[in-house]
């Protein structure tokens, strides 16, 4: 589903003492398909910014567009459009409620309306794209599992409901770095085979260059930077001056091309770990066949 | 939705209202209270009227913002409003069909029970708004000191009074966060006869209190982390000073205690 802001400003709190602008004026686009990582420092409007793509903010003013579905100041996103975009909420284990986990994770579902046997087929299918055996967990509280194991079953829970769109944010804070990886994993994987358009808010600069495919920097409640990641990362002053920082990957990359000459420079598209890992070794490799 | 529910919330400000002691100011709501409740005529009430509005413009606070953080209470005056007009009998006839009517007595009742909840809920919810929860809890203590002789636990009743003030605003914030997440999940909190709504509800209030003991809990944790042991024995960073704006509240206090006893009948 194609998401497009036009000149979307927000504005909380209009007439009280703490009126605050959060957005300003910010037009993005963000093609069918793709996963987008956001970027920004606490504050600059992330989060601001994607409860508009769900409906729970509507503009102070300005346009936003959901495929077919155009949402302004004074028109709300119906209901049933809300099934098509799934948000998952910083810490979403906090909202966990129900006696069981399935109970938890067919919550989505039944308030669209699914019937219960399909509702139970795609808790099952939710449970597993998050890596937790259905059987095993189903009849089990939410609230003696683990950190790691009540996140995955929030996240199950949105994952239900089968959105075209689904919006995370920060869906690794608090977590371990194997407990990380696992769930950007999952979301990864699944992002390709439904092909969904994935919104992920993060701080991790790593985290953004291995699974997006563009990048939006925020500060300020304003889009900073936005486009490819490797175009984004060529602005490394720019980001420095956010306080924020070009992956490893990038920065390593920058310091071996300093050393290196013109011709044999490394393109700066390989910022993903592991490729930059097989073409420097296929570099090695050449030479010591050279 | 509810970050304009503001009972509670403390604006913070250099007005003179917001600079005054917090004994002083509670002791003169003590007072105020006192002096909507003699007040039974136009004048008197008049004069409380006028008094109040100085009052919030002495605060700096915008009147409308004030009034609207009050919406609930609005609500309840507007309740009694009805039902003292509908109940109350006595005096003059207004209105009359069948066994229903409007007579002299409820219509004057309905207004000066308005007016006093209004006046008071008004003037005390300028002491929020203008005392930060650490200096309430202070002012608090302070009068409250003497009742610590004869066995009142003084510092812990100010403390548990500070925290639950100092909470509201977060947990409000909290609901309204879990009231999104569960929207995003198609939850509706709009539709339906009472039973289902009350059903409705039960998404966003288990996770509030599993929320709130987990708060809590972590308090607990961090206060003694820091050597928290009660009031025994604790000194302050910043101790309270009388000033002239006390005397000035005093003097305020003194001149409209004089006023009503004169003009009330």
């Amino acid at each position: 589903m194609q998401i497009t802001f036009e000149e979307v400003s927000h504005v909380y709190g209009v007439g009280t003492p703490f009126e605050r602008l959060a957005l300003q004026d910010v037009s993005i686009n963000i093609p069918s398909g793709s996963f987008v990582g956001i970027i920004g420092q606490t504050g600059s409007g992330k989060s601001t910014l994607i409860q508009h793509v769900n409906g729970l903010l509507q503009p102070t003013k300005g346009t936003i567009r959901l495929g077919d579905v155009t949402v302004t100041p004074t028109r709300k996103l119906p209901h049933e459009s809300r099934r098509n975009i799934g948000l998952v909420f910083q810490y979403p284990e906090h909202q966990l409620f129900e006696e069981t986990v399935a109970k938890d994770v067919a919550f989505g579902p039944l308030n669209f309306d699914m019937p219960p046997e399909m509702a139970e087929l795609r808790v099952r299918e939710a449970l597993e794209i998050v890596g937790l055996d259905y059987q095993e967990m189903k009849d089990r509280s939410p609230f003696l599992l683990s950190g790691g194991q009540m996140r995955r079953v929030a996240i199950a829970g949105v994952l239900a409901m089968q959105p075209k769109v689904l919006i995370l944010d920060e869906p690794t804070a608090g977590l371990d770095p194997a407990g990380r990886k696992a769930i950007l994993e999952a979301i990864y994987r699944i992002h390709r085979e439904q092909s969904l358009t994935t919104l992920l808010v993060t701080h991790s600069m790593e985290e953004a260059a291995r699974y997006a495919d563009r990048l939006i920097v925020m500060a300020g409640g304003k889009v900073m930077l936005e486009g490819k990641p490797d175009e984004v990362f060529a602005q490394a002053d720019t980001l420095r001056e956010l306080a924020l920082d070009v992956p490893e990957t990038v920065s390593l990359i920058s310091q071996l091309n300093r050393k290196l000459p013109e011709e044999q420079r490394l393109p700066s598209s390989v910022y993903r770990e592991e490729e930059l890992i097989s073409h420097l070794l296929a570099r090695i490799s050449d030479r010591g066949e050279r | 939705m509810l970050q304009n529910i503001a009972i509670g919330q403390y604006v913070p400000g250099t007005s003179f209202l917001h600079r005054a002691d917090p004994r002083s100011k509670m002791l003169f709501i003590i007072l105020f209270a006192i002096l909507v409740f003699l007040a039974n005529n136009v004048i008197t009430y008049a004069i409380l009227i006028a008094f109040t509005v100085m009052t919030v413009m002495l605060s700096r606070l915008s009147l409308a913002y004030i009034l609207k953080s009050l919406r609930p209470v609005w609500i309840l005056v507007l309740f009694t409003v009805i039902l003292h007009v509908l109940i109350t009998k006595g005096g003059e006839v207004y209105f009359q069909w069948g066994w229903f009517s409007i007579e002299e007595k409820g219509v004057t009742q309905a207004i000066f029970i308005s007016l006093r909840v209004s006046l008071l809920v008004l003037v005390s919810s300028l002491l929020t708004l203008t005392t930060s929860p650490i200096d309430l809890t202070e002012g608090l203590e302070r009068l409250l000191g003497p009742f610590g002789r004869i066995g009142v636990p003084v510092h812990e009743i100010a403390l548990m009074m500070s925290i639950a003030l100092r909470f509201i605003p977060t947990l409000m914030e909290e609901t309204d966060k879990i009231i999104k997440a569960q929207t995003a999940r198609g939850a509706n909190f709009t539709s339906g006869n009472l039973i289902r709504r009350a059903q409705n509800l039960i998404p966003i209030v288990i996770p509030l209190f599993i929320s709130a003991f987990r708060r809590a809990e972590e308090l607990a944790l961090a206060m003694e982390a820091r050597g928290y042991r009660g009031g025994v024995g604790r000194t302050r960073l910043r101790t309270l000073t009388m000033s002239w704006r006390d005397g000035s509240i005093a003097l305020a206090a003194c001149v409209l205690l004089l006023v009503i006893g004169w003009w009330r009948t």
